[in-house]
Order: C-alpha cells, then sequence, then structure tokens
C-alpha cells in the first residue's frame, strides 16, 4: 500500500486530547436524578501514538462515545483541545477538516444501520472517496479483496450479507481514503463468537499491513487486551487508569476496573 | 415438569426448528446456546405460544399436565405469565412505554384473577424483591424513566409475579452492560424456578446453567451436563463454538469458524453444519442422530470410548442404537466427533 501522502512528517504523538470536556444539557430531569447539566466528560486528557493499538474501555454513560465523537469532530468539546497530527480539530468549521477526514475514519458498532440498505456495496465503500474527490478506480476491488469479500459482492445490497460480511464492508468503506487511523467502535459486540474471530482476525491484519493507527472502543476489556497494547478505561465521563493493557489486566488499580474485571465472565474461570 | 418431544417449526413450508427434544425438571437450569439464526429463539417462543402469524409449531410439549402445542389460545392465556413467563432480551420493547412500571406488574396478576388493591400491593413487594430501590416510588416511574438494567428487573418482576414453575429466558442481559449482567445474573440465579435460559454467550450460560443444549440449523447437535460438554465438545460445531470463546493472547490468530450461519431454508441436508466443518466428509451428506456415545458410536468402525468423564451420572439402560434426546447424558450428532 502507498504511504499517506499529505500527511506532514511530525515526531510527536498522532492524537493528543488535552483536559477536555463535554457538557450537555439535560431538557428535563429524569427519575431518582436531579436536572441540569450532565457532564459527559470531565478534564481528559490522552495520547495516542503513531502506530499504537489503543483501547477504549467503559461501559454506558461512561463517556466513551462522546469522546469518540469529539475525536472524529462530530461535536465540540466545552473546553479543552484536541490535536491530530499536531493541528487543532476543536472550533474548526468543516471545510478546514478535510486533513482529518482523510486520516481519520470510523467503523460502527452496528453495521446493519451503519449502512445505507438502499445502496449498492460499490457505491458505499466508494463514498468516502466521492465525498471527498478523490479518484475511485478500481479501489472499491482492490479493498474488497482486502477485507475478504468476493468481487461479486459490489453489485448487491447490505441486506444480503450477514452480520459479519457487513462489518466487512464498513471496514472496507473506513479504508477507501487510505487513513492514518482507524477508530472502531464495538466493532465487534454485535457479532455472533464465531464471526467475532473472523473480524478481530481482520482487523489485526490490515493495521499490520497498513500499518494503521487503531483506536478500538469496546466495553470488554479481554477483547481489548487481545486487540491493543495500551488501555484507557473510563467512568462516568472520566479516565480511571491507563497504561499498558498486560499490566491493567494484570493488576488493576482503580476500583472501577476491579469490578469490571470481576464481572467479566470468563469460560477458563468457570470451567 | 416440562418435556418436550420433536418439537418441529415450520414457515411457508421452510423448517426452521427440526425435531428437538428435550425435559426440564423442577428447579433444574437449562442452557439453550447457538448463534443468531440456530432457532433457539423460536423454540421458546413455541412453548410459549408466541409464533408469529404463519410459523407454526408442531410435536408435543408438555408443561406439567397441560399440552402446550395445538391447543387454542384460550387456553395458553391461563399459562402464560401464571404457569410459565419469559423474559425478552430487549426490556424497552417489551414493556409499554405509556404505562407505570407498577401498574405492568399488577396487570399480569389481575389478568390471572386477584384482586386490584392487593396486586398494586404485591407489585410494590416484586420491585423489591429484584432489588429495586425505593420500589414504592419507582412503580409510579415510566419504563423511559429507568436504566436498562431497572428495566430488565422490571421484566423479571413481570415475569415471577404469578410464581411460574417455568421461567424462560431470552438473551435477558445482552443488552446491559457487564456489571449490570453480572448482578441480573445473579438475580435471575437466585430466583429462577426451572429456567430454561437463551444465549449466544458460552460463559454466561456457564455461569447459569447445569446442562445445555447446543442448537444450530434449528437442531440440537449436542446436549448434556455443561461441565462435560464444555469441556469435552464431541460436536464440532461446539468444539468450534468454545474455541471461538477464547481470546487468544495478542499477536496471535482467534480460531475461527469458517463461514457464517446460512439463511434459514439453505442450510445444508444431511449434517447442517456440514459446509462450514473442516472434518466433512461424504458420510456427512447423511443425517446424523443425536446420540449418548457411551452406548452407541456413530462412526462405523470407531470403537466406542466407553469411559465416562469423572463426575458422570451412573449409565441408564436405554437401547443401543436408539436415539435418547430427552436423556440427561452427553449427546451429539456427529459422524466425525471430536475425541
Amino acid at each position: 500500500m502507498p504511504s499517506h501522502a499529505g500527511t506532514p512528517p511530525n515526531d510527536g504523538p498522532l492524537i493528543e486530547v488535552r483536559g477536555v470536556s463535554r457538557v450537555y444539557r439535560r431538557p428535563r430531569s429524569s427519575f431518582g436524578r436531579q436536572g441540569g447539566v450532565v457532564h459527559a466528560l470531565r478534564d481528559v486528557s490522552l495520547t495516542v501514538q503513531r502506530g499504537e493499538r489503543h483501547g477504549i474501555v467503559g461501559e454506558s454513560g461512561s463517556g466513551k462515545s462522546t469522546l469518540l465523537r469529539l475525536l472524529c469532530a462530530l461535536d465540540q468539546p466545552t473546553a479543552g483541545s484536541i490535536r491530530f497530527d499536531g493541528r487543532e480539530i476543536t472550533g474548526r468549521p468543516e471545510r478546514a477538516l478535510r486533513f482529518l477526514r482523510e486520516n481519520l475514519q470510523i467503523v460502527f458498532q452496528d453495521p446493519m444501520s451503519s449502512l445505507d440498505p438502499r445502496m449498492r456495496v460499490r457505491d458505499l465503500v466508494a463514498e468516502p472517496l466521492v465525498g471527498l474527490g478523490l479518484p475511485v478506480g478500481n479501489r472499491v476491488a482492490e479493498l474488497l479483496d482486502a477485507v475478504g469479500l468476493p468481487a461479486g459482492a459490489a453489485g448487491r445490497y447490505p441486506h444480503q450479507f450477514s452480520g459479519g460480511q457487513r462489518q466487512r464492508i464498513a471496514i472496507a468503506r473506513a479504508l477507501a481514503p487510505r487513513p492514518a487511523v482507524l477508530v472502531a467502535d464495538e466493532p465487534v459486540s454485535a457479532l455472533d463468537v464465531s464471526v467475532r474471530g473472523q473480524i478481530l482476525n481482520l482487523l489485526a491484519d490490515l493495521v499490520d499491513e497498513l500499518g494503521l493507527t487503531l483506536v478500538f472502543v469496546s466495553h470488554d476489556l479481554s477483547v481489548v487486551r487481545h486487540v491493543c497494547e495500551t488501555v484507557t478505561v473510563m467512568s462516568a465521563g472520566e479516565i480511571v487508569e491507563s497504561g499498558p493493557v498486560d499490566d491493567v489486566w494484570a493488576a488493576p488499580a482503580h476500583p472501577y476496573t476491579q469490578a469490571l474485571l470481576r464481572a467479566v465472565p470468563t469460560l477458563e474461570g468457570l470451567l | 415438569m416440562l418435556k418436550v418431544e420433536g418439537l418441529t417449526v415450520r414457515a411457508d413450508g421452510v423448517e426452521l426448528v427440526h425435531d428437538v427434544s428435550f425435559s426440564l425438571a423442577p428447579g433444574e437450569r437449562v442452557g439453550l446456546i447457538g448463534e443468531s439464526g440456530s432457532g433457539k429463539s423460536l423454540t421458546a417462543l413455541s412453548l410459549m405460544g408466541l409464533l408469529p402469524e404463519g410459523v407454526t409449531a408442531t410435536g408435543r410439549a408438555r408443561l406439567g399436565g397441560d399440552d402446550l402445542l395445538g391447543v387454542p389460545e384460550s387456553r395458553l392465556k391461563g399459562l402464560r405469565g401464571s404457569r410459565m413467563s419469559m423474559v425478552f432480551q430487549e426490556p424497552m420493547t417489551a414493556l409499554n412505554p405509556l404505562m407505570r412500571v407498577g401498574a405492568q406488574v399488577a396487570e399480569v396478576m389481575t389478568l390471572h384473577g386477584r384482586p386490584r388493591g392487593e396486586a398494586r400491593e404485591r407489585a410494590v413487594e416484586l420491585l423489591d424483591r429484584v432489588r429495586l430501590p425505593e420500589p414504592a416510588r419507582l412503580a409510579r416511574a415510566y419504563p423511559h424513566q429507568l436504566s436498562g438494567g431497572q428495566r430488565q428487573r422490571v421484566m423479571l418482576a413481570i415475569a415471577l409475579a404469578n410464581g411460574p414453575g417455568l421461567l424462560i429466558c431470552d438473551e435477558p442481559t445482552t443488552a446491559l452492560d457487564v456489571t449490570v449482567q453480572k448482578q441480573m445474573l445473579d438475580l435471575i440465579s437466585e430466583v429462577a424456578p426451572a429456567l430454561l435460559f437463551i444465549t449466544h454467550d458460552l460463559a454466561v450460560v456457564a455461569s447459569m446453567c447445569e446442562r445445555v443444549l447446543v442448537m444450530y440449523g434449528g437442531r440440537v447437535v449436542e446436549s448434556g451436563p455443561l461441565r462435560e460438554v464444555f469441556t469435552r465438545p464431541r460436536h464440532r460445531y461446539t468444539q468450534g463454538l468454545l474455541a471461538a470463546s477464547r481470546l487468544t493472547p495478542r499477536g496471535t490468530r482467534l480460531p475461527v469458524i469458517e463461514g457464517s450461519v446460512p439463511a434459514a431454508g439453505h442450510f445444508p441436508g444431511g449434517c447442517v453444519f456440514r459446509n462450514r466443518c473442516p472434518h466433512a466428509t461424504p458420510t456427512c451428506e447423511t443425517e446424523p442422530q443425536l446420540t449418548e456415545p457411551q452406548l452407541t458410536d456413530p462412526a462405523p468402525g470407531d470403537p466406542a470410548p466407553g469411559d465416562p468423564a469423572p463426575g458422570d451420572p451412573a449409565p441408564g439402560e436405554p437401547t443401543p442404537g436408539e436415539p435418547t434426546p430427552t436423556g440427561d447424558r452427553h449427546a451429539f450428532a456427529c459422524w466425525h466427533p471430536a475425541e
């Protein structure tokens, strides 16, 4: 694969989040809670190095989805700064975010709702290229081959594929503009366990072959441990623990991480 | 207490569930596992009499002295929610969004003849029993005001309201966070009478059940005591599922089952798993029967193992060669079983 032309040489971290907070206003009070503001993220800082496989773990309400939206510049932080390849991405209008859109792509949890059911696979995979005004050429065939789908898949619709195959389509689409960073938001949570391995193996291969940086979001620390070297554990909008995943796995320091590890049922522990 | 024999479910001439048989003793916890499209939810729905329009079940299923298949809806109405009940995967769609949760718990009791006032009091007790905080106050809340875990507890309270003998749970924790899942599973273990637990998560079933049925392509392909099935799987599908459930160290390839589950009606004839099975041979074009290995070895010329694993229940006396699908012992339907 060609190198990522247009990426300026930079030795600093690829993604740098500094003191980011995001406050939402709650429209009305809810049962058992006070109304008012919700601190979805409080003073979050994290760094992702080039080529790193970084896992983000947390449960619903932990702020991991908010953090992802901010990383992808789909939302703006209330405070703090996010730099991608040394360039600030917060507060910029969409037209000034082309460098980010070309270099950071996302794979969502549910491939059924992230793929337009009325578009053929060919158009779905080419869409990021068309959107960025890049040449399509025979890139679609190349991508389908890279994710292990037959060339004939191009003319079909998403509903004609199984969940695992749809996730392959979503990965092919994300890779279309040759991004430097792949963000995967719970990419295997909706899949059966027999297919989970296929997708995780594929992601690992692609990350290796293309030299990608991977941000992998999951509620399952054991999946993150298989995929990533480093992990950030989030709870209630804050980072409670971060570091090499093997260290966090072996000796979780924060009570929340400990509870999370205890709660995951494992076959090894039960048999 | 529950005995299912030859349950077959069809829609538009396509067989979705084929000849499923099993039984459940009072207080027993049985897991029904398999991937999406394996027929496990349809099996549960046919027992509850909740199959969608155009889908029909044949065979025999008895709960205590009552037939569940081929009986009129009016008869099932009396049983459903009273002698047997079900907790569904998605509590947001299973609860009525316009009704306070206390009233929904009370409704299932008034429907089965309990006086209104008494039902209302008992609803609060039930919400307390499923460990919801401030049950009296929470009974006045609407479903959208609760978290996913709280909603699923309300579903469980509704299911338990009339003291059923059988509780069916269909992926009750799949939509929940792991810490909430743990609490919910602990609670189900504590309160369930007899339990039929459906899940695709092998680790979850291992934490809940004593016995397990593995389904694929609408058939039970392996069954038996959970520990035995999980430590010494014989069917190649079960073996593949177990291998795929274990996450190997970083940098290594994860074991996978090649291909994907075919759509309904597109499973191969003979052994339903043979198009994905690395051990398939022409023999597999003939359908293997679910049999116990100690008594009848399905692979011709292969010596019968005859060495029951430790903790194996004392062998019964079924006729060799005859399928013993409702037995409690380890059975499988495979021509080339794993050793």
